[in-house]
């Protein structure tokens, strides 16, 4: 539950310093208000009459509060420290995800990156709130009691002092078995916990076979299973507070009887031995709440560790070397290059040339490489083998700032941000004019939408608002092209690969006059695009099987050729 | 490949967090429904199970303060020097009880309560199944972005943590409160009624403050928060636009701000929740302080004896203070919940048997597997006679209207179709044109606004469940469980042998790809490296439809997504293994369409276009347009 990170977190030492002060100021009061309780109530059963103990009583109160007042100090303090730190962590992942073009972040998944910035952040948050001030607790707030406990009463600290060790040493021997034993079922546990929400998202399919009725029956005898199963772990798990509680109870019943018997026969006086029953659960507090907050600090840490390993990662090249726009005489060349994901070669060896403003298509089986070619192209990845040349500048990937702002990106599925329409099809020029995003929309055909939507261009749209289909988000990735005519580089990743063919007719035609006057990289497995491409790229396995002008490819009847027949339908 | 997927399964995941922000399950602005009949119905269940646990939860407590409450007695009476161990001796046998009893006890509780809370569980699955299981299909489509479900499944979760976090701990604090009070006033009904008022104060009044001074920051803190959520969730996965257009920093600004206010939320709740601590305890010190004073009162002024009494007394009231002090966090904390709750509370109420009465069927006498509520639902039946199984039925869409709700046009306008039995046909059209809502007009699923669909001349949406005898569906997405092929395959048919499932294997071309797997049939679907590829799922899904053993069959574009050589080889897969069945081909693109029998366009709602596809490639010029279109480069070979 302790990770060693909490210790190299920018004024920690101060920190622990100060809530170790506070927590000596709490065992001080915790002992002050046993000294001043005590005080009272032997007095009391002296016979003393009840106004004499004013001071006494009031003393206790004092404690009593003040100790809660340190809690409220130490607390407000912590909550400060403990936000910094997390708020740090948090603006350090957004710089990553949003600036650096760091691949742990395309490697990750967008989606977890998010999880992290904002579940993980608050975990951790809470982590270095509840560890901290335990931190110091358990080793302060023991001491300090045992302390007057030995100079009140030498035997009963003495009982106190022996049980620490032997309830340290148990947790430690408990808490490695609990996790052994929490293992060996964790398979039966994940699957078991996992049928109710697996049975629901697939409750349509159940129901198209008639077997909706059957299932629900399973429902409940499976969650009893788990319930059982869930139970089994539990008497285990919860079997080491059981033992923890039973050494600290059974301490307190052992001082009060060794007291007891020492009142008995005079060697021990009533105020101390007071005092000191009123000390001992305090005594034993402390570490309780430590093993007690196991579960939820470990979550904690988990999270910590995986934003930890999210900020670590590298930041990509140094990417901020300037490039000349790329234009009709442009030429870039890649020699010998490769690329690996998740220790698997998925490219390798790539030698080609592009030039000035040509159209390239790529084609290839599924898990040749088309998508990976793009993303090398588009800087998402770095390629670990070979090199590159713009012009006469050797680079070391595509991540380069030079080179992002010439392009145009368009996915299968392009995202829509949950904005205005205007704000979507201005995204890389938010400083246009109406004029040039009106001419922008009819250009890729979007007039028809504009006019449907109820505030126009200022309707929202994007994720929980006006949805918008395949071929409607396609345009807008258009109309952010044409908007920016500065970006002369175009890159499509299947950009048609769902659309209704009449969809992706119309868009064609949209399109097509897009492509003059830039670079052109689309890779596709719609084999009909090659007629407006210059030249054909074809994949195969991860390396270029042929490279040439499509009329070249046809009449070498090669790779394109055992492409072509794969997909074609001869009818039966 | 798999970098795509996973990063499709993340989005999935960072919707469903940011739908659990803003979506009702009905899809609608949230309602404050009339009814609770998610929380307060299932305290009845399992009744003694809760009883015990709270009997439990409040022995814990009563033993924690006599531990210490012998213990001050048995001091203070060893200091009287009684000379006798005997005197002290029941103190001791005392110590001891509570001393060992309170974990024993504590432990009990804890795993009555959980027990008690998991059965609560076990219902409310069931129920929330239940809840959805009637109308599921259209659920599942009218909710297809975000993931709704888990959504729903989590709230379970919510309703977990309410009865173990909240709604437990405050009964036992109230009922120790009335044990308290009863043994008090035993000695002083003065005392008595002063605790009584002290102690409403700690476990009422100042959790009741604390929520009412809260809540509305509360709920501001959520909708700020939600806000977030959903507007970070949003812009990091369009990330690649925003480091293109170069605006990443103008994003951090924009972000930071929106945390700052968040923060200056939590600051106030965080400082609110300190004070309200600090009184709380200085009213702890109060009533120790007051008890104290009774004690002494009632107790004092002697040397020992029943002086004895004010140490025990004092000491015993500490332990309580770990039941009352958790209450005011735990009731501010239920406030979250609600739109849990309400989420659930805004489900349709559990069907039970008669809940589409008007459309139940008779069932025929063959049934294989006849069940009790099929019985029930019978009794509750109209009359009306399924045709037979065995032979496909004619299937026949009589100037069919539909309109979704909110919708500004219909999706279907005026549409007559008629299948007939073993006939191919393809349903071509954009997206929206309302291919798959024919589908489920079809299947019953949906009721046209106007007009019939019948197979063999019983309306479709008097089937019911019975529909699965007669037509099968290949859906876009083929939902795999996470369980084994094998139960995957049963889903089809129930009772299908390691043969029957060997044969379909077979037969859909997944027989060696099977026996190269580990464990085989026996292999769990999702299990780290055995991850089906898109085209493979549809052929599992077409294998249990052919388990499924239908005479009709609806393909609901199911090679969406799929690359041209996967969708090739899927497609004849189903032609080759469906003969003499009757097929209904969803499709956007022209694919396959060449081996129907007919071909149908759909446009705004109608029928635009019908046809063979020789017919149509001879008469029809939009036909032949798409053709030359599909085929692309010249020596491509024909479509």
């Amino acid at each position: 539950m302790l990770d060693r990170a909490i210790f190299a977190l920018p004024g920690v030492r101060r920190v622990l310093a100060l809530l170790a002060s506070a927590s000596a100021l709490q065992a001080l009061c915790i002992v002050g208000q046993a000294w001043f309780l005590a005080t009272a109530l032997a007095n009391l059963w002296h016979g003393a009459p009840i106004p004499d103990q004013t001071a006494w009583i009031a003393l206790f109160f004092a404690c009593f509060v003040a100790r809660q007042g340190a809690v409220y100090a130490e607390d407000a303090y912590l909550e400060t420290y403990a936000y910094d730190r997390a708020d740090e962590l948090r603006q350090e992942l957004l710089r990553k995800v949003f600036t650096t073009k760091a691949q742990v972040v395309w490697d990750n998944g967008t989606g977890s990156v998010a999880a992290a910035m904002l579940e993980g952040v608050d975990q951790v948050q809470a982590y270095f709130r509840l560890i901290l001030p335990k931190i110091t607790s358990i080793v302060v707030i023991p001491l300090i009691v045992l302390a007057f406990a030995l100079a009140l009463d030498w035997v009963s600290a003495l009982i106190m002092f022996i049980m620490f060790p032997f309830i340290v040493l148990y947790m430690i021997i408990l808490g490695r078995n609990a996790k052994d034993a929490a293992s060996r079922q964790y398979r039966t546990f994940q699957v078991l916990s996992n049928h109710f929400i697996d049975t629901l998202r697939g409750i349509d399919t159940l129901k198209l076979f008639g077997a909706g009725k059957r299932h629900g029956a399973s429902i409940f005898s499976v969650s009893e299973r788990f319930r059982e199963a869930t139970m089994k772990t539990l008497r285990m798990a919860t079997l080491s507070s059981l033992v923890l509680d039973l050494f600290s109870t059974l301490s307190i019943a052992a001082v009060a009887f060794m007291l007891g018997m020492r009142l008995l026969d005079g060697t021990a006086q009533l105020f101390p031995a007071l005092a000191i029953l009123i000390m001992a659960p305090e005594y034993f507090k402390p570490i309780r709440s430590f093993a007690s907050d196991y579960h939820a600090s470990l979550d904690g840490v988990n999270a910590l560790k995986s934003i930890q390993r999210l900020i670590g990662a590298p930041d990509g090249s140094d990417h901020s070397c300037e490039l000349p726009d790329w234009g009709a005489t442009s030429r870039m060349e890649l020699r010998g290059v490769g690329c690996s994901y998740d220790s698997h070669r998925v490219l390798e060896n790539l030698d080609f040339t592009a030039e000035g403003f040509r159209k390239y298509g790529i084609v290839g089986a599924s898990g040749a490489g088309k998508s990976t070619l793009v993303s090398l192209l588009g800087g998402f990845l770095a390629p670990d083998a070979g090199d590159i040349e713009l012009g006469n500048t050797p680079l070391p990937d595509f991540k380069q700032d030079g080179w992002q702002r010439q392009i145009v990106y368009i996915p299968q599925d392009p995202y829509l941000f949950h904005a205005t329409l205007r704000d979507n099809i201005a995204f890389y020029r938010p400083d246009a004019s109406d004029e040039e995003v009106a001419r922008a929309i009819d250009v890729v055909g979007l007039d028809d939408l504009v006019a449907e939507l109820p505030c126009g261009l200022d309707t929202l749209v994007g994720e929980g608002a006006r949805a918008l289909s395949g071929g409607q988000a396609q345009r807008i990735a258009l109309a952010r092209a044409f908007l920016d005519n500065s970006r002369r580089i175009l890159l499509f990743d299947e950009p048609t690969a769902h659309l209704d063919i009449e969809t992706e007719m119309e868009l064609k035609e949209r399109m097509l006059p897009l492509m003059e006057g830039r670079l052109v990289f689309f890779a596709t497995h719609r084999l009909h695009w090659l007629d407006d491409m210059d030249e054909v790229i074809v994949l195969d396995d991860g390396r270029i099987a042929e490279h040439g002008p499509l009329a070249e490819l046809e009449a070498n009847g090669g790779a394109l050729g055992r492409l072509a027949a794969q997909t074609a339908w001869e009818t039966t | 490949m798999s970098a795509r997927m996973r990063r499709e399964a993340h989005v999935e995941e960072a919707q469903r967090r940011a739908d659990a922000a803003n979506q009702p399950a009905t899809g609608g602005p949230t309602r404050r429904s009339g009814r609770d009949r998610w929380v307060r119905p299932f305290f009845k269940q399992y009744r003694k199970a809760l009883a015990v646990a709270l009997a439990l939860g409040v022995a814990t407590f009563c033993f924690a303060s006599g531990l210490m409450f012998t213990s001050g007695y048995l001091i203070a009476a060893a200091a009287e020097m009684p000379g006798s161990i005997l005197m002290i001796h029941m103190p001791t046998i005392f110590v001891r009880i509570f001393g060992i009893g309170k974990p024993i006890l504590q432990y009990l509780e804890r795993l009555t309560s959980h027990d008690w809370v998991l059965r609560m569980t076990s219902a409310l699955r069931s129920k929330l199944y239940a809840s959805i299981e009637g109308d599921a299909i259209l659920f599942r489509r009218t909710h297809r972005t975000g993931d709704v479900l888990g959504l729903l499944a989590e709230d379970i979760g919510h309703l977990q943590n309410l009865y173990l976090r909240t709604v437990f701990p405050t009964v036992v604090a109230w009922l120790l409160t009335v044990v308290v009070v009863a043994v008090l006033g035993f000695f002083s009904l003065w005392f008595a009624l002063a605790m009584l008022l002290a102690l409403l104060v700690v476990v009422v009044l100042v959790p009741l403050a604390s929520v009412l001074a809260t809540r509305a920051r509360v709920a501001r803190r959520k909708a700020i928060k939600n806000e977030l959520y959903c507007e970070l969730t949003d812009n990091v996965l369009g990330v690649s636009d925003w480091i293109f257009a170069h605006r990443g920093a103008e994003y951090l600004n924009r972000y930071r701000s929106s945390q700052r206010v968040l923060r200056d939320v939590d600051v106030e709740l965080d400082r609110f929740a300190r004070r309200r601590d600090l009184i709380s305890t200085a009213l702890f010190g109060g009533i120790a302080v007051m008890t104290l004073l009774w004690a002494a009162g009632q107790f004092g002024g002697v040397h020992g004896g029943t002086a004895n009494w004010i140490a025990a007394i004092v000491l015993g009231f500490f332990p309580l203070i770990d039941a009352f002090a958790p209450l005011s966090t735990a009731a501010t904390e239920a406030g979250s919940y609600r739109a849990s709750i309400d989420r659930l509370n805004e489900l349709p109420d559990d069907p039970g048997n008669c809940g589409k009465a008007e459309d139940r069927p008779v069932r025929t006498a063959n049934r294989k597997n006849a069940r009790t509520e099929d019985a029930a639902a019978a009794a509750c039946a109209p009359q009306v006679v399924l045709p037979s199984p065995g032979a496909p039925p004619t299937i026949r869409v009589e100037s069919v209207r539909f309109s979704y709700p909110e919708a500004p046009r219909p999706v279907l306008d005026g549409i007559s179709l008629e299948v007939r039995p073993g006939e191919r046909v393809a349903i071509l059209g954009r997206s929206g044109s309302g291919k798959s809502t024919l589908a489920s007009l079809i299947r019953g699923d949906l009721k046209p606004d106007a007009g019939t669909v019948e197979l063999g001349g019983v309306p479709a949406g008097s089937f019911g469940d019975d529909m699965a005898r007669y037509l099968g569906v290949i859906q876009q997405q083929t939902y795999l469980f996470n369980r084994s092929l094998r139960e995957n395959l049963r889903i089809g048919r129930e009772d299908a042998t390691d043969e029957d499932m060997n044969n379909v294997l077979e037969r859909v071309g997944l027989r060696t790809l099977v026996e190269r797997l580990p464990e085989g049939l026996d292999t769990l679907v999702d299990e780290a490296g055995v991850r089906f590829s898109g085209g493979e799922r549809h052929r599992i899904a077409l294998a249990r439809v052919l388990l499924q053993d239908v005479s009709t069959i609806v393909l609901d574009e199911p090679t969406v997504g799929l690359d041209p050589a996967t969708e090739r080889a899927l497609l004849k897969a189903v032609f080759a293994t469906t003969e003499g069945k009757t097929l209904i081909m969803i499709t956007h693109h022209l694919q396959g369409v060449a081996d129907m029998d007919r071909v149908v366009f759909l446009e705004d709602g109608r029928i635009e276009l019908e046809g063979s596809p020789a017919v149509l490639a001879r008469e029809s010029e939009r036909y032949r347009r798409l053709l030359a279109f599909d085929r692309g480069f010249p020596s491509r070979s024909h479509a």
